[in-house]
């Protein structure tokens, strides 16, 4: 199956960000990365492959994607993502995709009301209530197959935007991946508590907190998603 | 060598343990990972691949990497290796007529030397199954005593019916981990 086909796009992790880095392994890296040289997304389209540097040197969400569906030759498919709430084991959010015998069925994308335009391939739009962003902890999971190629150094990084204000990347290396496999991951997103005054703005500007999803293979950008986010549930 | 695992130590975050978590297919490795994290132990089909989970215990945030165990599988446990700070050898205690095959598998794991100086935690799982082996024979078996490449004890544990034990074992492990590190600092 070509990922063009794609129904359901990468998991994206929750979207509440913070202003300070999370103490992730790798935030040196990322923090050194963005005090260097910005880039501009004109920039990075007229380069044959895109590395983990050149995105970590984005300052701000892209307009468009930054590799097509074909570079995914490894058919990487992304097919369940849960959000828990850390401190109460509480599941927030689960989203999967059908399993292959329901994939015509227009019905089975829709398991979650609050996914809309489930049709664009790549990009999830989450609607989320406003309580989301007072989550200290959360846990989120992606599961993902593998097609009949090993797969080495699998990473992804993943950058959150209010407007153009990064909050937070996220980077993490899966490493690598047996041919055919189906994997899962959980990362733990710790939160510090975001300042009022950010997440009335977040809360009262609906779909202007963004992310960009990037997935590399051998520092090689192979797939492209993107989400957006509204803290506007359970108000209407 | 040992600089090197100072510097990846320093770059990763503070009290951060990567651990493997290996054994034949239905040993019980998934169960193991979801009872530690408290999630639910129904519907556990067999690893096809990997399940990366955290684990916070203590001041540790432990990552455990499950990987598949079946035979098509064992081939790329390798790939998982590096920087592995310890091994939870998971066993099924009532599978008697795969046991040599399990030594074998442990044996052969141990040779590389990515894992040298690993702590090997091994689980003597499925007490509860009626003609379960106890930790002592499942030592024996496995012949443990020959290993000298690494720090390993036996824990009996049922993963499926209780946490009871398990902690113990995640607490040697971790103790074990944290004196290397502190002696080497």
């Amino acid at each position: 199956m070509s990922s063009a086909h794609l129904k359901k796009p990468a998991a994206a992790p929750p979207g509440p960000g913070s202003q300070q880095q999370p103490p992730v392994p790798k935030k040196s890296m990322a923090l050194k990365a963005q005090s260097k040289r910005t880039v501009t997304e004109e920039e990075l389209m007229h380069k044959d492959s895109i590395t983990p540097d050149d995105v970590l040197r984005l300052n701000r969400f892209t307009q468009e994607y930054l590799c097509g569906p074909e570079a995914n030759l490894f058919n990487i498919d992304f097919t369940r993502f849960t959000i828990r709430d850390m401190e109460t084991g509480m599941v927030l959010f689960e989203i999967a995709k059908p399993p292959p015998q329901d994939q015509d069925d227009p019905a089975a994308v829709e398991l979650e009301p609050e996914i809309t335009d489930p049709n664009a391939g790549r990009f999830v739009r989450y609607q989320f209530t406003p309580q989301f962003l007072k989550l200290k902890t959360v846990g989120a999971t992606v599961e993902f197959t593998v097609g009949d190629r090993p797969v080495s150094r699998f990473r992804m990084i993943e950058r959150h935007f209010f407007r153009d204000q990064l909050l937070k990347t996220f980077d993490f290396e899966f490493g690598f991946c047996i041919p055919n496999s189906r994997n899962t991951c959980e990362h733990i997103y710790e939160f510090p508590q975001l300042g009022q005054e950010l997440v009335d703005e977040m809360t009262a500007n609906p779909y202007e907190t963004r992310s960009d999803s990037f997935y590399f293979v051998d520092d090689k950008l192979i797939m492209h998603n993107k989400a957006d986010y509204a803290y506007t549930g359970g108000r209407n | 060598m040992v600089l090197l695992h100072i510097l990846r130590k320093l770059r990763r975050q503070e009290h951060e343990l990567r651990t493997l978590v290996l054994g034949l297919d239905n040993a019980g490795k998934t169960t193991l990972c979801k009872r530690l994290l408290g999630e639910p132990l129904n519907e556990i089909a067999a690893t096809l691949g990997f399940n990366i989970t955290t684990l916070e215990h203590r001041d540790y945030k432990i990552n455990l990497w499950d990987v598949g165990g079946q035979t098509s599988l064992r081939s790329y446990w390798r790939n998982y290796f590096e920087s592995t700070d310890a091994i939870v050898w998971v066993v099924d205690s009532a599978d008697r007529r795969r046991l040599d095959d399990c030594a074998k598998e442990l044996h052969d794991l141990l040779q590389d030397e990515r894992l040298l100086g690993a702590t090997l935690l091994v689980l003597a799982n499925k007490q509860d199954l009626d003609g379960a082996l106890g930790p002592d024979e499942i030592r024996d078996h496995l012949r443990l005593h020959s290993i000298t490449t690494h720090h390993w004890r036996v824990f009996p544990c049922s993963a499926f019916t209780s946490d009871d034990s398990l902690l113990n074992a995640i607490d040697w492990m971790l103790d074990d981990v944290a004196s290397r590190l502190l002696t080497l600092d």
